[in-house]
Formats: C-alpha cells, sequence, structure tokens
C-alpha cells in the first residue's frame, strides 16, 4: 500500500521535473520535434534498464499480443489533443479541464476493473475524494496569484502544454 | 466547446496510457511495456514530424544537453506509475501522482530552479495542494 502511494508520487515529481525540461526544448524547436526526441529518448532509458535488470531476458515477450504494439498511439494522441485543446482554451483552463478528466477516469476504469486490472468497488468515498480533489486542482490552477502572477502563471502553462502528454 | 472536449479526451489518454501500460505489463513485464509502448509513439511521432516539419533542426543545438535528456525520465515514470497502478488501483496512483506533479511544478517556480521566472506561491495554491491531500484521504476513509 505505502510502497504504490511512493512510487505514485516519484512518478508525479519526475513528471513536474520534465515537463519544464520538455518545455525548453519546445521553446527552441516544435511541438512534434519536441515529442519525437522525447519517445526516443524514453525508448532507449527504458531499453537501458530493461538489459541491465534483465539481460537478454528483456526480449523474451510472452504473452505478447498484437495491439500491444500500438500503445504507443495513445501518447500521440495526448499530444493531439493538448495542443489543440491549449490552442482553443488557453493553456491554463485548459490544463485544468486535463487533470480533471484524468481523474474521472481513473475512477470509472477503477470501478469497472477494465483491461484485467483488479476492480476497485465505487462507493461514496471515492467519488467525495475525487470530487474534493477536483475542487482543489480548480482553485490551485484558476485561484488569482494577483493579477501580474495570473498572467505569469498562464504564461507558463502556455509554454509546458504539450510536456504534460510526452511522458 | 471544441476546446474542451479536446480537453477532456486528452486527459482521458493520459490515465489510459497508464492503464494500457500496467495491462500490457503484466504480459511481458514493465520494462518491455515501456520500451514498446515508447517505440512505436516515436515512430509515430517522427512520421508526423516528417509531414508537418513543425521544427527547426537547429533549434535543438540551442537548448542545454540537460533538459534534451529529460525523455529519459519517462522510463522511470512510466515504471513508477504502473508499480502504483498494480499495487494502489488507478484513482489513487493518479490522485498521488498530481499532487507530487503540481508541487513539483510549484517548488521549481518559486524557487525560479532551471532558469524558470519565479513565481510566488499563493494562498489559493497552497488551499489547493491542502485540497488535494484531504480528498486522498477520504478516499482511504
Amino acid at each position: 500500500m505505502i510502497i504504490g502511494i511512493i512510487l505514485a508520487l516519484v512518478a508525479g515529481a519526475l513528471v513536474g521535473l520534465q515537463n519544464i525540461f520538455n518545455s525548453k526544448v519546445n521553446e527552441h524547436t516544435g511541438s512534434w520535434s519536441t515529442t519525437t526526441l522525447v519517445l526516443g529518448m524514453g525508448f532507449i532509458a527504458s531499453l537501458i534498464m530493461g538489459l541491465i535488470t534483465q539481460g537478454t531476458g528483456m526480449f523474451t515477450l510472452q504473452h505478447m499480443q498484437p495491439w500491444y504494439w500500438f500503445s504507443g498511439v495513445i501518447g500521440v494522441g495526448v499530444v493531439i489533443c493538448l495542443v489543440q485543446a491549449t490552442k482553443l482554451l488557453g493553456a491554463t483552463f485548459a490544463i485544468a479541464i486535463v487533470l480533471t478528466s484524468q481523474l474521472g477516469f481513473a475512477l470509472l476504469w477503477d470501478s469497472l476493473g477494465w483491461m484485467g486490472l483488479e476492480k476497485v468497488p465505487f462507493n461514496l468515498n471515492q467519488l467525495l475524494g475525487v470530487l474534493v480533489i477536483v475542487g482543489g486542482i480548480l482553485v490551485f490552477k484558476l485561484g488569482g496569484r494577483g493579477e501580474k502572477g495570473g498572467q505569469e502563471t498562464a504564461a507558463a502553462d502556455k509554454k509546458r502544454q504539450t510536456a504534460l502528454g510526452t511522458k | 466547446m471544441k476546446g474542451i472536449i479536446f480537453a477532456f479526451i486528452g486527459g482521458a489518454c493520459i490515465t489510459l496510457q497508464g492503464v494500457a501500460n500496467a495491462r500490457i505489463s503484466q504480459d511481458i513485464g514493465t520494462w518491455q511495456a515501456a520500451t514498446i509502448t515508447q517505440l512505436t509513439g516515436f515512430i509515430m511521432a517522427l512520421a508526423i514530424l516528417l509531414f508537418v516539419r513543425d521544427g527547426k533542426k537547429q533549434g535543438f543545438k540551442k537548448v542545454n544537453p540537460l533538459y534534451l535528456t529529460g525523455g529519459a525520465l519517462a522510463a522511470f515514470i512510466i515504471f513508477s506509475e504502473v508499480t502504483a497502478i498494480q499495487h494502489v488501483g488507478v484513482t489513487l496512483t493518479i490522485s498521488a501522482l498530481l499532487i507530487a506533479q503540481l508541487f513539483m511544478t510549484f517548488m521549481i517556480d518559486s524557487n525560479g530552479w532551471f532558469g524558470v521566472v519565479k513565481q510566488k506561491m499563493r494562498l489559493p495554491q497552497f488551499i489547493g495542494i491542502g485540497m488535494m491531500i484531504a480528498g486522498v484521504l477520504i478516499l482511504k476513509l
């Protein structure tokens, strides 16, 4: 239990760090150049880690299903959606909706036990918990930071728009 | 309205990525899943890049090499996220992940690390983080 939460926190901290790095790349190139580089780097790092921990056993793919090869397409869909949403809504508002939607679908898929994952039964606590978290996200993202601060937040968010999706 | 739909689907896809990776990991192993999903994503993104040509190649030379390798972090992000989902489920994983993500971003912003413009944390941001943590506690009641 506690190990799961710690790993999720580590993942989140790394996502925050990566968003900053990606936005730095994005400043000098474009969304797709950044996305291509980021996914390429992630591929190389994963391959190396696999080889270090498992040697050539890394290449034994048991129970491989054909659709697994196409899972990377989801990440590309993320980038397309985020770029469009940011263009149409502005970054801060777009990100607030993205984060909310992430949590909503997490709850949905947990309660459906989708894709052979262990089913986490839906109950009122979970709904309430998610609603409070979403409220927190909205206060955090849309809550003013002074007039100038608000503009700076929006500018910083804008730079980080695509970065979100490329993990 | 169109923008809201894009943002909504985008969020769904981010969570779907985690769920799909967790599912694939069960069968072929976590590092294998991370490798395959990023390989196919890389190939697709490269194909799109060749089609739209949005980047100026010289641009990469202007970026600090540290930032260019940031993508490598994704290996550890996917590994941690997948393992977390398998241990505590999707909702709790995504909740904790988002809290740490927003907190990290604001640590960087308020300290001006990595040359970002320094921004102050104000009351709404503290209240927001507090509400998110409270929400996670409610989830676990």
